[in-house]
């Protein structure tokens, strides 16, 4: 297993997706809307009623913060979808198949050439929250806090790279099963559905008051991110199995 | 442990595709440094037999030896020796990398030394005339162009044994004699193994030592290209000029039981024979007895039409 051998199919796969506009932009497109939202309803909040406003924040804060995960885990699925399916319809799948790479060093050059720039749009769309979100409470002059907050960027940190690895497993999976890219985006759909239920969880530790416990918010995020580890681990540890070149190629 | 002396070596191969049978039980013995034809008409088996020869695919049964490798037990290592030119290879390249760009990443896939990539890809491109296109995206080449690219890329990494599937397909007259000039340059210059699969009679004629004909995915014939067109051939033309007097020569040809033609043309006669491989010699001998002079006794090119119709016709019928 050489481990250079999956970053050089990495760096090719970006290489290629960085060309096509649509891809470039389509996913920062995607990629802004998660910090567009959350500094929305902090600009909402805070100079809608800052007497509220202000008070809930820490609640909304806490609970904010799967909305940015749950809006980086499409295009995760997107890339995914493209990088076996992708080099199936462009008939590129045979020659690449035919080199000495092995089924690990293939695998995982498709996983970092998703898990990468889906990394990178998550950590920018923090960043982007985190300046965005203290320019409005400095325009007003409210103390400083960080939205989301350190439970939150738990959250991101660690249930977020999991879930990317989950779904680019499951999307590995399909791609044994289907020989288009629209199938593959459609079925790519179906399971960012299933995908972010685990995300939404800590969701729901929110009162009807607006207000969280914050110790329940942590007690969900730890159950989050353990479930998407062992989701993470048995979709890879599948999928690496599973990986055939025959039907890769039959089908 | 046995030896295997051929370069490879295809023992009892087998492929199902649910109830059908692309490749049965094929046996088939390339030699060392050869130009291998597989010959067969459209869905015979012959994409199938180099899928599986370069483990793309896995066989139900049997099994295959590259360069005493089994493709069953080391199919990297396998890979590793083989280079492969897919079916329709001009649509395989990345289209939005450029022709330098795809040869680069394929010569690091198959570990060519990096400090040897450079030169090697440039010695490449500039033998199939492609170097001063080589930062044009693959995918804004011509179909001629994008195959001899897709050609470099299977020859990158010197392999020991090349698999071409269809090499000159969907390619104009030009550029076909021109890919093929490349391969046998290369078997030449580096002495490697071709095995190569077409439905191409002249093409493979021309190129083949050896042949095999598949159909169904069951190897009906196998041998050496000469001596196979030569005996399986139904019938031959020779073109003869006589020093005085061609009426004679043409009312003995046609005299003869196995004629079944015989035209003239100005100074010329062309005879038709049957079964040319027992009646060639007739021919001359019965001319030379009755005191004819010859000038010209020019037998046709033998072609492996003959052969080919005839025994597709014999598989088919089964
Ligand atoms: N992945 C597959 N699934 C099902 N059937 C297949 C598959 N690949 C090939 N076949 C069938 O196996 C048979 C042999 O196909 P193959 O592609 O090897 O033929 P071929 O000799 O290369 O033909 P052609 O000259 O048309 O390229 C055909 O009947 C084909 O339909
Ligand atoms: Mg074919």
């Amino acid at each position: 297993m050489a481990l250079y051998k999956s970053i050089l199919v990495a760096k090719v796969d970006l290489k290629m997706a960085m060309k096509v506009r649509m891809v470039k932009f389509g996913l920062i497109g995607i990629g802004a809307l998660g910090p567009l939202m959350m500094i929305g309803i902090v600009a909402l909040l805070v100079y809608g009623d800052p007497v509220i406003g202000l008070l809930i924040l820490p609640s909304i804060s806490a609970i904010l913060a799967p909305m940015l995960g749950m809006i980086v885990i499409i295009p995760a699925s997107m890339i995914a979808a493209n990088a076996l399916v992708g080099e199936k319809e462009m008939n590129t799948l045979e020659p690449l198949l035919s080199t000495p790479l092995t089924d690990r060093e293939l695998l995982l050059g498709k996983l970092l050439s998703s898990f990468v720039p889906s990394m990178a749009l998550l950590l920018g769309s923090i960043v982007v929250s985190e300046i965005g979100t203290f320019i409005i409470l400095w325009s007003v002059g409210a103390e400083f806090i960080l939205i989301p907050g350190i439970p939150g960027l738990f959250l991101l940190l660690t249930a977020g790279p999991t879930l990317i690895v989950a779904i680019v497993a499951v999307m590995i999976l399909i791609s044994g099963k289907v020989k288009r890219v629209y199938e593959a985006y459609q079925m790519s759909g179906a399971i960012v559905m299933v995908f972010i239920i685990p995300m939404m969880l800590p969701m729901m530790t929110m009162e009807a008051t607006g207000t969280v416990d914050i110790n329940l918010v942590w007690m969900w995020n730890i159950i989050t991110f353990l479930i998407t580890l062992v989701l993470a681990a048995s979709t890879w540890a599948l999928a690496v199995r599973r990986f055939n070149r025959d039907t890769m190629i039959s089908m | 442990m046995v030896i295997k002396l051929d370069e490879v070596v295809i023992s009892g191969l087998t492929k199902n595709f649910d109830d059908l049978t692309a490749v049965d039980h094929i046996e088939l013995n390339v030699p060392k440094g050869s130009i291998y034809g597989l010959l067969g008409p459209n869905g015979a088996g012959k994409s199938t037999t180099i899928r599986l020869l370069c483990t793309l695919l896995k066989p139900d049964d049997g099994t295959a030896y590259v360069s005493g490798l089994d493709i069953i037990e080391s199919p990297v290592q396998v890979r590793e020796i083989t280079g492969i030119l897919p079916e329709e290879g001009n649509h395989t390249l990345y289209q939005t990398l450029s022709g330098y760009e795809n040869l680069e990443y394929f010569a690091r896939l198959y570990d060519v030394p990096e400090e040897e990539i450079p030169e090697r890809i440039e010695e490449l491109l500039t033998f199939m005339d492609l170097w001063d296109r080589k930062d044009d995206p693959a995918g804004e080449l011509s179909t001629g162009n994008r195959q001899r690219l897709a050609l470099c890329r299977a020859l990158l990494h010197k392999p020991k044994v090349l698999l071409l599937d269809e090499p000159t397909a969907a390619l104009d007259p030009v550029a076909a004699k021109r890919v093929r000039e490349l391969i046998l340059s290369f078997s030449e210059k580096y002495g490697q193994t071709f095995f190569i699969n077409s439905h191409n009679l002249s093409e493979v004629q021309r190129m083949c030592d050896k042949i095999a004909i598949i159909d169904e995915g069951k190897i009906l014939l196998s041998g050496d290209t000469q001596e196979l067109r030569t005996r399986f051939q139904t019938s031959q033309d020779f073109r003869i000029r006589v020093v005085d007097d061609l009426e004679k020569a043409g009312s003995i040809a046609e005299s003869l039981d196995f004629v079944t033609s015989m035209k003239k043309e100005a100074d010329t006669i062309v005879v038709t024979i049957e079964d040319p491989f027992n009646n060639n010699s007739n021919l001359m001998q019965s001319l030379l007895s009755q005191g004819i002079k010859l000038v010209e006794f020019a037998e046709e090119e033998a072609t492996l039409e003959d052969l080919y119709l005839d025994v597709i016709k014999e598989g088919g019928a089964k």
